[in-house]
């Protein structure tokens, strides 16, 4: 009796935990339910939804330029509609568990922000709501060109705005490169050898090029797949067909996993840290140059305590092979959107506009790195010498399959990840392990 | 009520609390195991009903490449450090019970203290001290003289060595981390085993002229038996299903595929976006069968034995 008593006790540990998930969210419909008559009573006197609270969450790290830029944005939504904001903020690595927690407790945010490539995966999964009426009747949001709303329309429906254009450029340490009288990288050689210079002078365990191996590797992969020539896989004959053992792919495949495998210029020890695990190294002076986006300068700041200031830090263009100018980097942007599961649907697309209007909207992509979308500020913006990297990669910056089951192939199954660290282990030369990933990667974005 | 039911009646609260707890969640997941499940299914609101899926959960299940790595990491994890942790559990617990009060007091305090510690601290622990840059263990190796380390390693230069990489490492680190942690409990069982032997029973060996090892097979060994079989039917279950120390010291859920067990890549079916919770739950039921399977056999055969009574 006891023996079976512990088995069945075993086996059922693990349906636990997935039942925990789905009995989460039934009790607070009561709650929400009567605030709304609550907040009825009081717009007599004051703005419309005083007494409601809007969950809103931001993505990534806070630090005292974002926090500042959410308090401005939040005081201004609450003078204007009288609700109060509850911000979280969701470390980016986070996000993609946090919606599935979101969605599967009912319990999740009334607006969040959006990594633009992954929209129509969510949006599979019923978790945003269509703002076509918002974003066609806002003024200011006709201001943001039309071929920026690609992400976001999906089947002829708006589930986002675009908040602002993220792309990649090479993080590097700006004091190192001047103390060691090295150059900007103009070509991959280029490349390769500032990254030998730097570990040979500041030690065997800092990485010279960090390799990327985490959630978010093909940001770093594609800047040298695209420039190569090569892509990830196209839509032919009415599906996906990969791409991935076309000559072009291997060309910049290889040169990605020979950083580690013939180069070292990365440490083989460290083959699935994400971007946001490098920039921890980077804060702690254990890397030299890095694939990210602008934001990693201030968050870099704050994190190393002091140690590494925003102006020992800087930007250069991913070169192409050739040395003839920016290789096509990952054309992404940020995005913010209504949660489906929403009370309250319309502050919720009162908050939208405000956020991603021409004035805080602007001030989101400058204070977060990124690029403006609306023109006007564009346009500054290509003066400033510090985001010179960022609007030249832009021009040349391409995007992912979009496809739903995108997410999957890049994240979740991590298939180029796991090809890559097959290569550099050894275990597969490059053509079988591309082989082996193009199949899995056909098999995933055909999948129903 | 006539006196036959009241046992019946006091056993109620109990049953009810198993079954809420640990019946009905194991027949859920056998229910979602042949239901196609996903988010879009059990949100709370604006669900789509679950629908049958004649069995595609399991045809996925067993022709993925990865249950095969999966099955073999769990099962040859389970056996070999289960037999560790009873052996080594043993020699200690041996140990303690010829220490005298003072010296047995204290290391026992020293390896409940191990036993202690929750499972996701021993997982850092272990994971620092195999870190291939400031690691303890590729200092102390590098601290070896050359000819040694060339020697018995083929190598002298350990600086940077990965241990976390490749699945036959990463398990070697797994199986010292939950060894570490779970020989404490076997020591201490053998212990309380062996005080309950009969010292007239060893003082006879001794007058027949009868060795350590001698005496072990043929004294100790035969008394501690029912000890032994409970310890091993617990050591096979958890080692089955170990999973924190390894999430976290194979690097969360990017970690190399093919260092899944079927617990971790259950849990990564069933809760990485897009979550599949019907292919999670059906690696789940095939773990608990497999389980349950090699638990029969093993308990039917001490049955048979007669060893527990």
């Amino acid at each position: 009796m006891r023996i079976s008593k512990i088995t069945v006790a075993t086996a059922t540990s693990a349906v636990l935990a997935l039942s925990v998930a789905a009995c989460g969210g039934g009790s607070s419909g009561g709650t929400e339910a009567e605030k709304p008559s609550e907040s009825a009573s009081s717009s007599a006197s004051g703005p419309q939804y005083a007494g409601k609270t809007l969950k809103v969450w931001r993505l990534g790290a806070p630090n005292e330029v974002f926090e500042k830029y959410m308090n401005d944005l939040n005081g201004k939504f609450e003078q204007q509609t009288g609700a109060k904001v509850e911000l979280t903020w969701v470390p980016w690595p986070d996000s993609q568990k946090k919606w599935t927690a979101a969605l599967a407790s009912g319990e999740g945010p009334d607006v969040t922000e959006f990594g633009n490539d992954q929209v129509s995966a969510w949006v599979a999964q019923e978790a945003l709501a269509d703002i076509t009426e918002v974003a066609k009747g806002t003024p200011d949001f006709q201001q943001i060109p039309q071929n920026l709303w690609g992400y976001e329309t999906i089947d002829g429906k708006i589930y986002a705005v675009p908040w602002g254009g993220g792309t990649r450029a090479v993080l590097y340490r700006k004091d190192w490169f001047s103390e060691l009288k090295i150059e900007e990288p103009k070509t991959w050689e280029d490349l390769i050898a500032a990254a030998k210079k730097i570990q040979k002078e500041k030690g065997s365990d800092v990485d010279g090029l960090a390799f990327n191996g985490g959630s978010d590797a093909n940001m770093s992969l594609s800047p040298f797949v695209w420039s190569a020539g090569g892509d990830f896989a196209a839509f032919e004959g009415g599906k996906w067909v990969g791409k991935l053992t076309e000559p072009a792919f291997k060309e910049g495949f290889q040169f990605y996993t020979d950083l580690v495998a013939k180069e070292g210029v990365s440490g083989k020890s460290r083959l699935n840290l994400n971007s946001i695990e490098i920039a921890q190294r980077f804060a702690a002076g254990k890397v030299g140059m890095f694939v990210t986006g602008g934001w990693d300068i201030a968050s870099i700041e704050e994190q190393s305590k002091g140690k590494i200031k925003a102006d020992q830090m800087a930007f250069f263009s991913i070169p192409n092979k050739e040395g003839t100018g920016p290789a096509p980097a990952f054309q992404g942007g940020n995005d913010i959107a209504v949660w489906k599961d929403t009370e309250n649907p319309e502050l919720a697309a009162e908050y939208v506009k405000l956020a991603a209007g021409q004035e805080f909207g602007g001030r989101y992509a400058k204070e977060n790195g990124l690029l403006p979308l609306y023109p006007d500020a564009l346009a500054e913006y290509a003066n400033d010498p510090a985001q010179k990297a960022f609007a030249e990669t832009f021009k040349v910056a391409k995007g992912f399959p979009a496809d739903p089951q995108w997410a999957e192939a890049n994240d979740t199954k991590a298939v180029l990840q796991n090809a890559a660290r097959a290569v550099i282990k050894g275990e597969k030369d490059v053509d079988a392990a591309l082989a082996a990933a193009n199949k899995e990667l056909e098999e995933i974005l055909n999948q129903q | 009520m006539s006196p036959k039911l009241v046992p019946y009646a006091l056993l109620i609260p109990g049953l009810i609390v198993i079954a809420a707890l640990l019946l009905y969640p194991l027949f859920q997941m056998v229910v979602m195991s042949f239901q196609k499940v996903g988010l879009k299914q059990i949100r709370p609101k604006n669900p789509v009903p679950a629908e049958w899926n004649d069995f595609e959960n399991y045809t996925t299940v067993l022709q993925s490449d990865l249950f095969w790595t999966s099955l073999r990491n769990t099962v040859v994890f389970a056996v070999v450090t289960g037999a560790l942790t009873l052996v080594v559990g043993t020699l200690v617990g041996l140990l303690l019970n010829r220490l005298g009060r003072a010296m047995s007091t204290v290391v026992v305090v020293g390896i409940m203290a191990a036993w202690a510690v929750p499972p996701t601290s021993q997982a850092i622990i272990w994971k620092w001290l195999f870190d291939a840059d400031s690691g303890i263990i590729n200092w102390a190796l590098n601290l070896l003289p050359d000819w040694l380390s060339s020697l018995v390693f083929g190598r002298s230069d350990w600086s940077g060595q990965p241990w976390l990489n490749e699945p036959l490492t990463i398990y070697l680190v797994l199986v010292m981390a939950v060894l570490w942690a779970s020989f404490p409990f076997v020591a201490v069982s053998v212990l309380a085993g062996l005080k309950s032997i009969p010292s007239e029973l060893y003082e006879a060996a001794r007058v027949d002229g009868s060795t350590g090892i001698g005496t072990f097979r043929k004294i100790t060994f035969p008394l501690l038996k029912p000890v032994f079989s409970v310890l091993i039917v617990l050591q096979i279950i958890w080692d089955f299903k170990v999973f924190t120390q390894l999430f976290l010291i194979a690097g969360g859920t990017n970690m190399p595929r093919e260092a899944f067990n079927l617990s971790l890549w259950s849990y990564i079916e069933a809760f990485s976006p897009p979550p599949d919770m019907g292919l999670g739950s059906a690696i789940a039921v095939v773990l608990t069968v497999v389980l349950l399977l090699i638990t029969f056999v093993y308990v039917r055969q001490i049955v048979k034995a007669e060893d527990v009574r």
